[in-house]
């Protein structure tokens, strides 16, 4: 099995696509100029600077810092300060803060826009050279810097490294099952060629979960076997109980679960506390390379922690005070309970908007393993009866206060590729055409609960099963329930464990499962149109499929459906589509005929999040997306540039 | 006879803890699948993508590729050795893991069994002495009510009432602004008006079953002829009860031991989850729902290791305190 | 007993009256008996427990209590006002409506006031207003949603129904505006019936297994005695949790529930097997257990009709008390979300629904299926209590 292709995007695939067709411009991703006022550096290290324990801050800046323009946000600059409280549920979840910083080679802007954040620039010729241009004088936390070294050590000693990576280097480096070819230019300058276009390179460097092709060489050098006196590596071996050089350097080095404090990190904030903890206390990075306006180096809160408990007192938490800017581990159903608490305390509940194509989706499993539901599940006739049975105003109402939208699994209306007629293709609530339909399958024989029967006799009843996730899946299945008896097919729904459920789907003993519709709606047409072709084993619609495609064929089935082979190839010709206008007809071609067969079935989309933030804190927006991808969740909206607005004494109270 | 016969209870444990190794690691392989693939669906639920061939390599690495008699020989072997082997999820040594948490589990177990016992004790005495008075039943549906209400809403029932009325903040031992604190007299006191909620909680429960057996014990001894005679001969009711019916209805404390022991290290798993409590009780119940194998299975070892401890010191007590136990069952048929 | 054998003596501290009989001495005739101890010195067993029984004043009562719960939730169907799926969703969360009798200081007979809902929509709740001034009366055996009883005679009368077009939440509705006292009726059936099977298997199990042990002694007798003390010596709960897990995800919900209650009765017997091991040790030593086996009678009926019966009351005073464990067992399971699992309802699957900060804050009626799980726990450890006082002749 191979590794999903994280998405490229707009700007990325537009330059590719320019550059093929101009076929001499020299796209650049550009935007740093020197910075020439002052720096101002936060009260947390007067003491740090004055013993000379850090260098001044002009000194630890890059000499081309990023500058975060607030006012152009329609923010406002702020002052330093203060300790961003939060609650998780899980020590694992400390990579949080590697989503809420948001500090990656490439970025996604407010616009989803693909702009240099750690790099000052990067040069793409012909979509297949990319050029990465450092800032001269950036450093990690610890202060050694951040040079073409680090990703020499990455690609070389680790990526390329039997022991630390047997399976090769990460997917986003193949183009064409091809590896670049790597040059260090000079000591700010790196350079990856391939023979092809590799469309995915830029977006997989932005990801939430990113692909990380550099490291602190200079700090992880001390484990690497290459690099490492062999004695003082055994020793250090036999002090952390590990097995071999190779284990100690996979768990010293996880750079998207910062466990590790000793780790020097690019982020805005880094771990002081080593596992295990009940608290972790992240503390501004000296060496953070974004400023505001003004000058003040970035983030504006000095610390944050994050308390771990059960996850679900976190709302209880959250309404009791305890925390500063909170979105994870708080649902819908909590909004009244934090509503009515924030009119006594401190903090205010901010309603965003979920960015997944659809928050509930049916999936029909075209894999079944029984021939005759199979069959019925890959009649396009029986997707569209099952999908215009459904009363989702109804599920609206009772469930999300007429608040979310109805709609088919596509793209949300913030995407440029969004349009109305895939919203409500198949989604208004029809059950006379459910009945015709069901009809005109050959289905119309019923028993004397009024339940149609197959054609081989038995009832027209199956199991909807779910993951469990929350009751809001188990009642949304109990309203379809009643939506589904009208035209004479019968459901059980029923949730099981996770993993269980994801085995039994890839096993084809699901007949239906619900989960949700696409992770990201917020497309453009340069990103990759992966969730709406077989990609994957991880696509409850199509799993075997999906695994036929994403193993070149080694396991699975091969797509049997004309509809889905052309998806297959609409999806393969975007891999190698050359202009955007090309790329634009396929993304609308592949929404249409998903809109149009109904593969997956959404209910609802656009559901809300509520986010506890604090009222001192300024800078939250009022309204935003959340999702996983594109942007980290609140990673996008920069939480360094949140500031308290508080008084200096309550400040240093709450660093306490 | 009796090194004899502590010796001979020495060796039945050896068999013993052996059956008890093989089915705790049958049962924790049963359900299908494994920790991989219980991470991998996680991360789905969050968007993120597992790269599955990382996920084969630390298959390989951790050795599933091998068959369970396999596996189960490594592990034993390394039982046998103090080794408990390594957790996936929180990826380092399964010992550090219970290690870090034995403390705090200890101290919330011995606050609720000192707490048990002085509610406990008085009132199985008042109702053994007054039996079928009203002050028998009152005192005695009390100590049901604690042990019929479900522990997870009661806790957070407290939990949530006890921030709205004294401001404790919910869920922990300890005040989040001073977890990384050194101990001082704030902290401790931030730990005490936390620490009566579970304590009471999980107290509630034990506490009727141990109102229950005093109260039988105490009921049997007290219809006893030397009491009868005791009494008969004078001494006032309370003497007569200290002196002997008290004394032997204690056995039970000392046969207890068995089930008092890994309850101490283990602390009651429900409540824990509920009010947030870093005790070693989450972590079990986690690493079970996990596929953690290695984290539960060793720590459910270990806790049936302290039972079997706790059995065997038990018998050997009584045996010492009553000679007639010793003989008991060496009759066959 | 005592009191019965001394009546007929004179109070302490009065002179005995000196007597001599004149009446021929008869060798072979008995001391006349007084009605009351010869209906003592005759009572079967059984009959002797129910009197000891009565004299534990909570534990008769318990056991009305118990019979009244087991009833209702066995004819759920007919006293629920609704079907327990039935939703009212212009009816979400509202709260209980209480019944009243005079409107205005005029006797009216039970009726209720109507609801009137309003979506607050920056709190994003639903709020009820009560309107006082028009009662809308309940009716009595009523046609109302139809079921089928038991699974097997379809029906569609009531008890009590909601007035024509309006609603009756005794107990208020829940986030699907179904009727939280109807599905508590209903959920009653799926958790008092694991309370009774569970202990129906474990209690097979104590006597079988223990019956093994304590007639057979010695080698047999050790390697029950390591079995149990291996089984009691797994913490309960992590052991649930691994044994619901490896039910089939494909069972059907009333397998699965079978399948609970299986795993929860395993858990119990090791007690039971104890007890009944320790009384077979005690007993197989008497007299009338030899003569039986040199009339040649086999183990098992020697076992099965000479022992257990001598202690078979006992037994049952010791399953009562394990009772309300199961039924608290299967809360528990459902918490830790393994076991039953919606649309299933039993009381553990509500509460596990309940246990939520939104519903101890703003719904607080969604927590009343703990009232019955309390009174049914508390009635069963009192009937356990009288039961085991009753059943020990010696005290």
């Amino acid at each position: 099995m191979t590794q999903r292709r994280p998405h490229p995007t707009r700007r990325t695939a537009l330059l590719l696509g320019s550059a093929a067709l101009a076929g001499a411009g020299l796209p650049r991703f550009a935007q740093a100029a020197p910075f020439s006022g002052t720096a101002i550096d936060s009260p947390f290290f007067v003491d740090r600077v004055a013993s000379g324990a850090l260098p001044p801050v002009a000194a630890r800046l890059p000499s081309t810092p990023r500058i975060i323009d607030l006012e152009a946000l329609g923010r406002q600059s702020g002052r330093h300060g203060g300790n961003i409280r939060m609650l998780m549920g899980d020590q694992r979840d400390i990579r949080m803060m590697t989503l809420y910083g948001y500090t990656r080679l490439m970025v996604y802007d407010l616009n989803l826009d693909l702009v240099p954040d750690v790099l000052e620039s990067c040069d793409v010729e012909e979509g297949r050279i990319f050029t990465l241009r450092l800032r001269q004088g950036h450093r990690w936390s610890d202060g050694s810097p951040f040079t073409s070294e680090d990703f020499r050590y990455w690609w070389e000693d680790v990526a390329n490294n039997k022991r630390l990576s047997p399976g090769g280097p990460p997917q986003a480096l193949f183009s064409a099952n091809e590896l670049p070819i790597f040059e260090v230019l000079s000591e700010t300058e790196i350079r990856y060629s391939w023979k092809t276009p590799n469309p995915v390179f830029l977006p997989a460097l932005a990801g939430a979960q990113p692909t990380y092709i550099f490291m602190p060489s200079g700090y992880l050098k001390q484990f690497h076997e290459r690099h490492a006196p062999k004695q003082e590596l055994a020793q250090r071996v036999k002090e952390n109980r590990v097995r071999d050089w190779g284990a100690l350097h996979e768990r010293l080095s996880r750079m998207y679960r910062p466990e590790n404090p000793k780790l020097p990190t690019l982020e805005p904030w880094r771990n002081t506390t080593a596992l295990p903890a009940e608290q972790f206390v992240f503390e501004r990075n000296p060496f953070f390379h974004r400023i505001d306006g003004q000058g003040r180096q970035l983030p504006y809160a000095d610390q944050v922690t994050l308390t771990i408990g059960t996850s679900s007192l976190v709302p209880a938490k959250a309404a009791a005070g305890e925390a500063d800017l909170q979105a994870r581990y708080i649902r819908f159903d909590n909004y009244t309970f934090l509503k009515e608490a924030s009119k006594r305390m401190n903090f205010d509940v901010k309603l965003w908007r979920r960015a997944e194509g659809a928050y509930f989706a049916l999936m029909p499993n075209l894999n079944a393993i029984d021939p005759v539901w199979r069959d019925l599940n890959r009649d396009v006739r029986y997707r569209r009866a099952i999908s215009v049975a459904i009363n989702r105003k109804d599920v609206n109402k009772v469930i999300f206060f007429g608040l979310a939208k109805e709609s088919g699994n596509t793209a949300l209306p913030e995407s440029p590729l969004y349009d109305p007629k895939f919203v409500s293709l198949w989604t208004q609530h029809d059950p006379a055409l459910a009945n015709r339909l069901l009809d005109e399958i050959g289905l119309a024989k019923r028993d004397d609960d009024g339940i149609r029967l197959l054609s081989d006799g038995r009832r027209l009843e199956f199991t909807i099963e779910t993951a469990g996730e929350n009751t809001e899946e188990t009642d949304i299945l109990d309203l379809l329930k009643q939506d589904f008896l009208d035209v004479g097919i019968k459901i059980y729904p029923r949730s099981s464990q996770r993993d269980v459920f994801r085995r039994r789907i890839v096993a084809g003993q699901t007949v239906m499962s619900a989960w949700a519709g696409m992770d990201n709606a917020l497309v453009t047409s340069d990103m990759e149109p992966d969730a709406l072709a077989p990609t994957s084993s991880a696509q409850f619609q199509w799993p075997r499929w999906g695994q036929f495609i994403e193993t070149s064929g080694r396991e699975g089935e091969r797509p049997a459906l004309p509809e889905v082979v052309e998806l297959v190839r609409l999806y393969e010709q975007w891999r190698v589509s050359s202009t955007r206008d090309e790329r634009r007809a396929v993304w609308l071609k592949m929404l249409a005929i998903n809109a149009d067969e109904l593969f997956t079935i959404g209910v609802i989309n656009s559901t809300l999040q509520p986010i506890v933030a604090s009222k001192d804190l300024r800078n939250v927006p009022d309204a935003g997306l959340y999702s996983f991808e594109p942007g980290a969740f609140i990673g996008r909206y920069m939480p360094d540039t949140f500031w308290f607005d508080r008084p200096k004494a309550d400040q240093q109270e709450s660093k306490a | 006879m009796l090194i004899r016969y502590i010796l001979k209870r020495i060796l039945l444990m050896v068999p013993t803890l052996l059956v008890t190794s093989a089915l705790i690691f049958t049962v924790i392989n049963l359900p299908e699948g494994d920790y991989f693939e219980t991470l991998a669906a996680e991360m789905q639920a969050q968007g993120e993508k597992a790269d599955m061939s990382r996920i084969e390599f630390l298959k390989k690495e951790y050795g599933f590729d091998k068959p369970p008699v396999e596996r189960y020989v490594y592990w034993v072997a390394g039982l046998l050795q103090g080794d408990m082997g390594y957790s996936f999820e929180y990826q380092r040594p399964v010992r550090e893991i219970v290690g870090d948490r034995l403390l705090l589990t200890m101290m919330v177990s011995f606050a609720t069994i000192i707490f048990t016992w002085i509610v406990a004790f008085p009132i199985g005495i008042y109702s053994a002495t007054h039996q079928y008075s009203w002050g028998d039943y009152g005192l005695t549906f009390l100590g049901l009510v604690g042990l019929a209400i479900p522990h997870f809403l009661l806790a957070l029932v407290f939990m949530y009432f006890a921030n709205i009325w004294f401001g404790t903040s919910i869920g922990g031992l300890v005040d989040p602004a001073y977890l990384n604190q050194p101990m001082s007299w704030a902290k401790l006191r931030s730990v005490l008006e936390h620490l009566w909620i579970p304590v009471i909680i999980i107290g509630a429960g034990g506490t009727a079953g141990m109102i229950r057996a005093l109260r039988a014990n105490l009921l049997d001894e007290l219809q006893k002829q030397y009491y009868v005679t005791a009494r008969a001969k004078g001494l006032p009711p309370g003497k007569a009860l200290r002196k002997y019916p008290l004394r032997l209805s204690l056995n039970f404390f000392i046969s207890d031991i068995g089930d008092i022991l890994p309850s101490i290290v283990s602390g009651a798993e429900v409540v824990a989850i509920v009010l947030s409590l870093q005790t070693t009780g989450p972590l079990l119940i986690r690493a079970l729902q996990s596929q953690d194998m290695y984290l539960a299975g060793s720590f459910l070892m270990f806790l049936s290791f302290l039972t079997v401890i706790g059995v065997l010191i038990s018998d050997i007590a009584l045996a010492i305190l009553d000679p007639r136990i010793r003989l008991q069952g060496a009759a066959t048929k | 007993m005592k009191a019965t054998t001394l009546s007929h003596l004179p109070p302490d501290g009065a002179p005995l009256p000196h007597e001599v009989s004149t009446a021929p001495f008869e060798p072979y005739a008995t001391e006349a008996m007084t009605p009351e101890q010869e209906r003592v010195y005759l009572a079967s067993q059984w009959q002797l427990m129910w009197w000891k029984f009565r004299k534990h004043r909570l534990a008769v009562i318990s056991a009305v209590v118990i019979f009244t719960i087991y009833a209702m939730a066995a004819f759920a169907e007919f006293l629920a006002p609704y079907h327990y799926t039935t939703r009212n969703t212009d009816f979400i969360r509202a709260p209980s409506q209480s019944i009243h009798l005079f409107h205005e200081g005029q006797f009216v007979g039970p009726f209720v006031y109507p609801y009137a809902m309003r979506l607050n929509m920056e709190n994003l709740k639903r709020e009820y207003e009560i309107d006082t001034t028009r009662p809308e009366k309940l009716r009595f055996f009523c046609k109302g949603d139809g079921y089928s009883f038991w699974g097997l005679i379809p029906g569609n009368r009531h008890l009590v129904c909601p007035p024509e077009g309006g609603t009756f939440f005794f107990l208020g509705s829940d986030r699907l505006g179904r009727d939280m006292l109807s599905r508590i009726l209903y959920g009653g059936r799926i958790s008092l019936s694991i309370g009774l099977l569970g202990v129906s298997v474990s209690f097979v199990l104590g006597v079988i297994i223990g019956g093994i042990a304590g007639y057979y002694g010695g080698r047999v007798d050790l390697v029950i005695q390591r079995i149990i003390e291996i089984v009691q010596s797994l913490p309960h709960i992590p052991l649930w949790l691994a044994l619901a897990s490896i039910l089939p995800p494909s069972w059907s919900p009333l397998l699965v529930y079978f399948g609970i209650t299986v795993i929860l009765g395993l858990m119990d017997w090791t007690g039971l097997a104890r007890s009944v091991r320790s009384k077979l040790l005690a007993l197989r030593e008497e007299d009338y257990v030899v003569a039986a086996q040199l009339m040649g009678a086999k183990p098992r009926r020697i076992i099965a009709l000479h022992l257990v019966p001598g202690f078979m009351s006992h037994l049952i005073a010791s399953a009562t008390i394990t009772i309300p464990r199961t039924i608290l067992g299967e809360t528990a399971l459902s918490f830790l979300g393994l076991g039953l699992r919606p649309p299933i309802t039993s009381w553990g699957v509500m509460l596990n629904e309940a246990q939520n900060i939104n519903v101890v804050a703003l719904y607080p009626w969604l927590l009343y299926p703990v009232v019955p799980v309390v009174v049914i726990i508390l009635a069963f450890n009192f009937l356990g209590d009288g039961l085991r006082d009753a059943a020990d002749p010696y005290r």
